[in-house]
């Protein structure tokens, strides 16, 4: 009984110090600065579409390192809302540059970040953008932008979301500064 | 006088769906003479191996959860997958003892005994990142059979010899399978400035031109890349 508690003790014991040994070291945890993004800007605009792209920086804020292993923007704009336009959406590392919407899988230490390019298009179904979006102004439809991201470290992966909105005045504003500016 | 050379072959993605000795032959056979020996990249022999797996598939047990706190985050192992995989691999009450006696081993200052007893998976599972796109979203295990894969290529190309080889830009070369006749460190040697490149260069082919007039000359100790 004696040999029985002595063992039973110890795997007690065993078990709270690598419990608390985890509990000390943490994990990686991954934070996108929404709120300290850039205002968006007009990248390129025609008859029928405005391209706008702005920078949100991130980073690993937990105490240990870990990997984004996919991240995308996921835009919100339903048709109920406002119909007048066509959506598409990409994002990419400033440091690796890609046209293709796909994420390659980058490790980030612990205190480390980056920054992505958020790139959203809109085509006009009416064929003249600028008339799109000043309808869209009109209403007021602001549009959510989800930043979704998928995360391995220490632990089994998950997916957050960061949710970052796209007014329509930001867009009116982009707009207007890109006309200024020509 | 014939000189050692080191010459990469660019190819494209290779995939599951390849066979690697095809592919050499494919796209490296015209530049392979009988006195070279043709080497590729542990990783991508795997790959079309489809030894490959995504964490979304994985199953994670406890232990692993556990183990892979205990591994430097450099590690392919310090991920819960990373961990799972070399458990898969090689039995997850082997890596238990693994740990258990390498951290016995590191107290007293010996360092690497859990991979010498892990087995050789445990060191040669790449974590996602590991590889290029769209394996970086993968993990990919050590190569099944480098001796047989390595014999293969040797026999299709009709060169000097065929290896196996791991290797990275930190300067570690290790020769995993080599064709009969072949010394893999004499290869991880001259392997060791990484001549593959990086990922994105996509060249897992190195040719390793006039080894055998060298090798026949004497100079068979002293191999080193031009």
């Amino acid at each position: 009984m004696e040999f029985l508690m002595i063992v039973v003790s110890i795997v007690v014991v065993v078990a709270v110090a690598v419990w608390l040994f985890i509990a000390r070291q943490g994990d990686a945890e991954f934070e996108f600065k929404v709120e300290e993004r850039t205002k968006f800007i007009v990248e390129e605009l025609t008859e029928k579409t405005a391209t706008f792209s702005c920078k949100v920086p991130f980073m690993n804020k937990g105490s240990q390192g870990g990997t984004i292993m996919d991240a995308y923007p996921r835009h919100l704009l339903p048709c109920e809302q406002y119909d007048g336009v066509e959506v598409s959406s990409r994002m990419e590392l400033t440091t690796a540059p890609r046209t293709d919407n796909y994420f390659e899988a980058v490790i980030f230490t612990k205190g480390t970040g980056g920054t992505v390019v958020i790139t959203v298009k809109f085509t006009a179904k009416n064929g003249d953008i600028k008339e799109a979006l000043g309808q869209m102004h009109e209403l007021c439809v602001d549009m959510p932008i989800d930043i979704v991201y998928q995360i391995v470290a220490r632990t089994p992966w998950y997916i957050h979301k960061t949710r970052m909105i796209m007014t329509c005045g930001e867009i009116m504003s982009a707009i207007q500064a890109k006309s200024v500016a020509e | 006088m014939s000189e050692l050379e080191l010459r990469p072959v660019r190819t494209r993605i290779l995939t599951d769906k390849d066979n690697i000795v095809d592919m050499i032959a494919k796209y490296a056979k015209e530049d392979v003479g009988p006195d070279d020996v043709v080497s590729v990249a542990e990783s991508v022999v795997a790959i079309t191996q489809g030894r490959i797996t995504r964490p979304e598939d994985m199953k994670i047990c406890f232990l692993a959860r556990i183990l892979c706190r205990f591994v430097p985050q450099e590690g392919s192992l310090s991920s819960v997958y990373g961990m799972q995989s070399a458990m898969d691999a090689e039995g997850q009450w082997r890596v238990l003892f693994a740990m258990i006696i390498g951290m016995l081993a590191k107290v007293i200052g010996k360092n690497g005994v859990f991979y010498q007893l892990a087995g050789t998976q445990a060191a040669l599972v790449d974590d996602v990142t590991g590889t290029m796109p769209p394996f970086d979203k993968c993990l990919v295990y050590g190569p099944h059979d480098p001796n047989g894969v390595a014999e293969a290529i040797k026999q299709r190309l009709g060169c000097y010899g065929a290896a196996v080889a791991d290797v990275n830009d930190l300067k570690r070369a290790a020769v995993l399978g080599v064709s009969e006749g072949l010394d893999p460190k004499e290869l991880a040697r001259i392997l060791i400035d990484n001549p593959f490149g990086n990922a994105s260069q996509r060249t897992p082919i190195v040719i390793i031109k006039n080894y055998a007039k060298l090798e026949q000359k004497g100079q068979g100790g002293s191999l080193s890349a031009q």
